[in-house]
């Protein structure tokens, strides 16, 4: 009862987690992925594009680019428009305007693993194995997100390649950071010059943000109170999969989702006669989603 | 503030219709659609054949499959299970097992034209092809466009276990064999005598009868105009005579390559090399669990 009424009480002052009851705003754009995909790394890009006068810190991101799942509804009300907000919500139509970010759900899966430490949703000594077949059933993920799968299918299909979503990989990021920055300007409307590119792109590179984490991780709302012997902001890096998860691993992640993994472009290792037609599939298609 | 105070009242004590944020039960079984694909009829059909005993009208279908855009949390969660819940939801991860029917859009369209008549959202001189631009760009239902709507539970689910696709025009031509693949989906024992009941219970002439007389007592058509019927045409194909060709167009330069994999026919040419047509291909035909 004492508890009904805190949660009234909380709802009438706005005090309730944003999330799904976003009041969304017809000007908002949404920078969305599944959880370890490079989001934050893309807050900041885009947060430094907007703000060139007030560089990007782990203490002034939420006001920057606020985040609709760890936010109130009224902190949310209050950030001025146009506003650009981060979620990891799975498909969602009042989204007007979207910059997906996708990455390679065996990174996804490594990345995760070590968060979950990070946070205290499981002990150190769970087996990775274990916690590979979790992350394809979802089971330890929050059904705010869905499964990998259904988080990123969800959105790709909806909105495919329909004007005001924009897809990104996280793995084209780290190999061409200008063109996909100049990509993220250019939907956002913003015109920068090859300079202030350079700038962002410094302003946001994982040491700098590392830095960041080290000195104001008590400052974030998604790395204080967490272990800090565990980093929020990893290795930043493609396909550690290959050599720290088991084949087992690998192949339930492909059996899972293998069709959307080749129609994005990551290469399958467990092959399958069924899964080589859809590769070929793919490769027309990722040709002209790059043209 | 006032105004949230009361909402959050309502809410605690559970009076408030929870709409997408119900509380799910692992058990849950949904019938799902986009408004006006044949939602209403699926549920009597299913109705009338999980529950014989109790035939189903208009008095008793929001209980017999509850739709909780009408019902509070708090009769919600008092349901005997599992419940067969009504549902025009987007893609919500927390649905295990979903009978998702599909209409053709371009029908769609033009039964939702009628039905907003009839709710008096637009006159009855609205221009239809200003409709169409506004059903394609998903503002005229809350539950995302035709497309979204279908597209995301398609890619998240199509080919998987917990997901039934029917097709309201397989429904129209044969409703008894389409329900023996939702008997086999729920697990229900079928006899040819049990099925054959429940589509002579739920026929399209049996519901206009059960509107006439009770219109008043259900959710959706109250306090909406009575000359414009909630079960109106119950057929396939009238957008040909029913819409403009440049609405058509739209609805198929949108969806065509939805509608292609779907069987229906499009008027004009499809667009079939964008990210979307080979998508469909990758997802539909691709691994599955």
């Amino acid at each position: 009862m004492i508890y009904g009424i805190k949660r009234v009480l909380n709802y009438a002052l706005g005090r309730d987690i944003a999330g799904h009851t976003l009041a969304v705003r017809p000007d908002d754009t949404f920078i969305v992925s599944y959880p370890r995909s490079g989001n934050t790394w893309t807050r900041f890009l885009v947060a430094n594009l907007l703000h060139p006068q007030e560089a990007a810190t782990f203490a002034n991101i939420e006001r920057l680019v606020p985040d609709a799942e760890a936010q109130s509804s009224r902190y949310m009300l209050r950030i001025p428009s146009p506003r650009t907000i981060k979620s990891h919500s799975y498909f969602d139509p009042r989204y007007p305007r979207v910059i997906y970010i996708v990455r390679d759900p065996r990174d996804v899966a490594l990345s995760y693993y070590d968060f979950s430490r990070k946070y205290g949703h499981i002990e150190d000594s769970y087996p990775l194995e274990r916690y590979i077949g979790d992350f394809v059933t979802g089971r330890l993920s929050s059904a705010d997100w869905g499964t990998w799968g259904e988080n990123v299918a969800s959105w790709a299909f909806a909105r495919g390649a329909r004007p005001g979503f924009l897809l990104l990989r996280y793995e084209d990021m780290k190999a061409l950071p200008d063109r996909e920055l100049t990509r993220i300007a250019k939907f956002l409307g913003i015109p920068a010059s090859p300079n202030q590119l350079q700038t962002i792109l410094d302003r946001s590179s994982a040491d700098r943000m590392r830095e960041m984490e080290r000195t104001q991780g008590k400052d974030w709302v998604s790395t204080k109170d967490k272990r800090s012997d565990i980093p929020f902001i990893r290795t930043a890096s493609v396909g550690g999969w290959k050599n720290q998860l088991r084949p087992e691993s690998v192949a339930e992640i492909e059996s899972a989702w293998g069709n959307i993994m080749v129609h994005l472009g990551y290469e399958l290792v467990t092959h399958t006669a069924e899964s080589r037609v859809t590769q070929l599939a793919g490769e027309t298609v990722l040709g002209e989603q790059r043209g | 503030m006032m105004q949230r105070l009361v909402r959050g009242m309502r809410r605690a004590l559970g009076l408030h219709h929870p709409g997408r944020n119900l509380e799910v039960w692992p058990d849950d079984i949904f019938i799902l659609s986009f408004p006006k694909s044949g939602n209403t009829w699926s549920r009597f059909l299913i109705a009338n054949l999980v529950y014989p005993e109790t035939p189903a009208d208009f008095s008793n279908i929001n209980r017999l499959t509850p739709d909780p855009e009408a019902l509070s949390k708090r009769e919600l969660a008092r349901m005997p299970r599992p419940r067969i819940i009504k549902s025009h939801q987007y893609f919500d991860p927390r649905y295990k097992r979903v009978i998702y029917i599909v209409r053709d859009p371009r029908d769609v369209a033009l039964s939702q034209f009628h039905f907003h008549r009839k709710r008096g959202l637009i006159d009855d001189g609205y221009s239809q092809e200003k409709f169409v631009s506004r059903f394609v760009a998903g503002e005229t239902s809350p539950y995302g466009s035709w497309g979204e709507n279908l597209a995301g539970w398609l890619a998240t689910r199509q080919n998987r276990p917990g997901f039934l696709l029917l097709r309201y025009e397989d429904m129209l031509e044969d409703a008894a064999r389409e329900l023996n693949k939702v008997g086999s989906f729920l697990g229900i024992p079928l006899g040819a005598e049990r099925v054959a009941n429940a589509v002579r219970r739920s026929t399209v002439d049996e519901m206009r009868k059960l509107e006439k007389s009770q219109a008043h007592l259900w959710s959706s058509t109250q306090s909406t105009r009575q000359d414009v019927p909630f079960v109106r045409a119950a057929k396939a194909g009238g957008w040909k005579t029913g819409l403009p060709e440049a609405a058509v167009a739209q609805l198929e330069g949108a969806w065509g390559h939805l509608m292609t994999y779907l069987g229906y026919e499009l008027l004009f040419p499809a667009k079939t090399t964008d990210f979307d047509s080979q998508f469909v291909e990758a997802l539909l035909h691709g691994p599955s669990r």
